[in-house]
Order: C-alpha cells, then structure tokens, then sequence
C-alpha cells in the first residue's frame, strides 16, 4: 500500500469518526444508530487487507474514545479486531465479491455489537443486552443501506489492489 | 519448440526423484508474520489503554492526553455539527410534520382530559364553603338536638319561576320522610313532600304551599312564614299592636302544643326582616322577610331525622 492510500484511509476514517461521535450518534432509527465509521473501516480492510484494518480500527477506535471522553481502548479493542478479521476475508474468500462488503458489513454489524457488549461487561458497566438485541436488525438494515456509498467512495479513493499485491497473499506456479 | 517443452515438462512430473518439501515463501511466511504481529501488538496496546483508562477513568497522564486530543478533535465536532445542522433541521421538520397529526390528537385527549378534571375540581372546589357552613350549623349549638342530620347533595334544581321544589340523593333508606325538615348551613330550605328509598323532594320555603310556624327572635313575635312576592318570604299573622323592626331574625317557632307537634324543630334561621308595613285597613302587620338561603343555588343540604320517631 502506498503512502498515498495510506493517507486516503486515514482521512476517510478521521471523517468517518468524527460524523459518527457529531452527527451519526443522534440519528435514532427504531432503537438504532446507523455506524458510517464501521462501514467505512469494513469498507477499507476489504480493499487494502488485513494488516491496514486493524492498524486503521484500533486507531479510529482510539479517535472515538478521545472525542467521546469514554474508556479509552474500549472501541480500539473491538474495531481492531472487526478490521483485521475483514481485511483476512478480503485477502481470501471475500475479493472481488460483489456481496462481500454487504455480508461482512451484516455480520460485522452484528459482531461489533456483541463485542461492545461483552467488553462492557466485563469491565462492569452498564451492558443492556436486551436493548442491544432489539435494536439489532434495524442497524444492520441502516448499515446496509449506507454500505454501497460509502463502499462505493472508498473504492473510488483507494484502487483495488493490483496483482503485484496479491501474490503477496497467495504464490501462484509456473 | 513446444513438443520439446511438453517432453520436459512431462519427463520433470514422470520423475520418480522425491523431492523435499518446499520452503515457505519467504514473502509470504514473511506477510503472515507480519500481520500477526501487528495485529497481536494493537490488540495488546488496545487492552494496556483499556486497563490504564478502566482504572483511572478521571485523573493521570492519559487522561490529560484524552482531554488534550478531545480538545484538539473538538473544531471538528463543532465543524461536523455545523455542516449537519441545516439537514438535521430539515429531517426533524419532515418528522415534526409526520408526527404533526398524531401529536395533535393526543394533545386533543390531553386537553380534554385537564378540562374534565379542572371542571371537577373547581365544582368540588365551588361546593366546600357550603358544605363548611353545613358543618358548623350541624355542629353549632344552634342545632336541634333531637334530630340527626343526614347530609345530601341537591341533584335537581328547581326547573323555572314556577317551581319550587329539588330533588337530594337521600330518601327513605336514610330515614327520610315526607314532611322531614331540610336544612342548609345558612337556614331553613323546606321540608321533604315526596320520597323514595334513595331520593326525596323537597318543597322549598319560597312555594305558595309552604308555610312555617315562626317566631322574631329579638322580640318574640310570632307569626307564619310563607312565600311572598319576587322570591321573598312575609312573616304573616303579625297583629298590629307588636313591634317587628327591620333586620330581626327570623326563627321557626317549633313545636308549641304537643298534641299538634310541628314538623319544624325550634331555632332554625329562615330569614332577616327586611321591610315592615302598615296599613289602616289590614288587620295584621305587612313584614317582608329575605331568607338566608338562596333556593337557586344550593349545593348541599341536610335532611333532619328525629332521632325518635314520632
């Protein structure tokens, strides 16, 4: 990945975290808060890999930790670990999947939830798991909707990765 | 040229020579190791920020560094919120107008439900002073002793200029009984003319038929309360030769023989004088008396059941 890629991704998270703590936070659709950072980060590991997810997760993360004043390493934790495991579905099974970003933004979704929750729980705060499950399929039907823009702008920031990328991942013979 | 590359190539694969496992990549075994490590180091950082933030969520180095990046991150919150306003305003005007009607029917039932409730209110509020007043005269030594009171609300007015009687939420199953005294807190309102097991009417002092054995109280004069002209009551059969001045009370003059007991108890107020007359060709003195109660708007009353019944 190039520097410039590297400097695209990182503006696109910084944006997307900052409209997610400003903006995003207060829309509430049926119990549910739509997540642009999550999507634009599934969005990126999918087209730049496993190594750029977790770098740009835990540092988003971070970002909104600091603006929110909350835990910090809470969400770094949890959006490290959603970005590596995204960027490893982009390397293998996922590229050049058209539903790729869909599915993996679905069960992201779902995952990241859980996640939050569990941490919350162990560190004995507030952990509404009934309220979390409610609101569950309303904010996989908003990520969703957001996922084809924001995947679509990220693609167009950051070109797919050309073949000298790939054999990184897989040696092909002959 | 290319026989001879597929002769090679099949004589390599036809090879009986066992080769050595390959070696990994060492791009790949490389990348692998990479990522590993990166991830494993984030995570590890993520988890030493956790604990380090869990336990002193309000004080130490790192959160003198949150708070600075806070501040630092704030223009931009403020530049986001900025930029978000105008659709923010748009969304909620859109949804303000969706929930418009809605909202409205619900402040409909609202309103309707605080004017009911007011309503009741301020009529329950607008009944205490005479229902005060009902007290102290039933507590007053002015009451008669040998009678209990049954308290009761007036349910029906009288209905024009020409009637004169109301209808109480109390009747036979209270002890009432067609001629029972019915009192107010301020005096005198008449007595029951027909009952039923749990309603009575009552014929007020103001009705032709109505008459009252009663008494001055200042002076002793004795005569009869019946109604007279524009809602007022005559103390009649008043000879010439006494003395009745205006603004004496007027009291029932109670039972004077036993054998014909009246149905009024002695002592009750009926009303002040509020004229006296004299004619040479009347017989009698022409006292105008105004009662203490008001006919038209009485709230609650108490019927008067003598404690023995005659």
């Amino acid at each position: 990945m190039s520097l410039s890629d590297g400097v695209k991704a990182a503006v696109v998270l910084f944006v997307a975290a900052v409209a997610q703590v400003s903006i995003f936070s207060q829309l509430h659709v049926f119990g549910a808060v739509p997540d642009l950072l999550l999507v634009s980060l599934v969005a990126i590991a999918l087209l730049r890999g496993s190594v750029v997810g977790a770098v740009g997760g835990f540092f988003a993360g971070l970002l909104v930790d600091t603006a929110t004043l909350g835990t910090l390493g809470l969400t770094s934790l949890v959006l490290t670990l959603v970005g590596y495991w995204i960027g490893r579905y982009g390397e293998t099974t996922g590229r050049d999947r058209a539903h790729a970003p869909f599915l993996s933004v679905a069960v992201v979704t779902v995952l990241y939830q859980l996640g939050l929750l569990v941490v919350h729980f162990v560190l004995g705060e507030s952990a509404p798991a009934g309220a979390v499950a409610q609101s569950l399929f309303p904010a996989i039907v908003l990520n969703l909707i957001l996922t084809a823009p924001v995947y679509a702008l990220v693609r167009r920031l950051l070109r797919p990765a050309g073949r000298e990328e790939l054999t990184a991942e897989v040696q092909l013979l002959g | 040229m290319a026989t001879r590359s597929r002769s090679d190539r099949a004589a390599v694969l036809a090879s009986s020579v066992q080769r050595s496992k390959p070696a990994p990549y060492p791009s790949k075994a490389r990348s692998t190791l990479v990522r590993r490590t990166v991830v494993v180091v984030l995570v590890l950082l993520a988890l030493a920020l956790l604990t380090i933030s869990f336990r002193s969520p309000t004080s130490g180095a790192l959160h003198s560094v949150q708070g600075a990046g806070a501040s630092a991150l704030r223009p931009f919150q403020v530049a986001a919120t900025r930029v978000a306003q105008p659709f923010r305003d748009a969304y909620d005007y859109v949804a303000g107008l969706s929930n418009a009607k809605a909202e409205a029917k619900k402040l409909k039932q609202e309103n309707a439900e605080l004017r009911r409730s007011a309503l009741i209110a301020s009529a329950r509020a607008a009944k205490y002073p005479a229902l005060l007043k009902l007290l102290h005269f039933e507590q007053g030594s002015r009451f008669p002793q040998d009678f209990n009171p049954v308290n009761a609300a007036v349910i029906t007015y009288p209905n024009g200029p020409f009637a004169h009687s109301l209808t109480i939420d109390a009747g036979s199953n209270s002890g009432l009984r067609v001629n029972t005294p019915v009192v107010s807190g301020d005096g005198l309102v008449g007595h029951v003319t027909n009952v039923s097991a749990d309603t009575a009417v009552v014929t007020t002092l103001a009705d032709s038929q109505s008459f009252v054995a009663a008494r001055d109280l200042q002076n002793g004069v004795r005569g009869g309360v019946k109604a007279g002209p524009d809602g007022t009551l005559v103390l009649s059969e008043v000879p010439k030769q006494f003395r009745v001045n205006r603004g004496d009370a007027i009291v029932t003059a109670g039972t004077r023989n036993a054998r014909y007991p009246d149905i009024y108890p002695y002592g009750i107020p009926i009303g002040r004088v509020s004229s006296v007359g004299v004619t040479d060709t009347e017989a009698f003195l022409q006292v105008q008396v105004q009662p203490y109660v008001n006919f038209s708007s009485l709230d609650a009353v108490a019927a008067l059941v003598p404690k023995r019944h005659r």
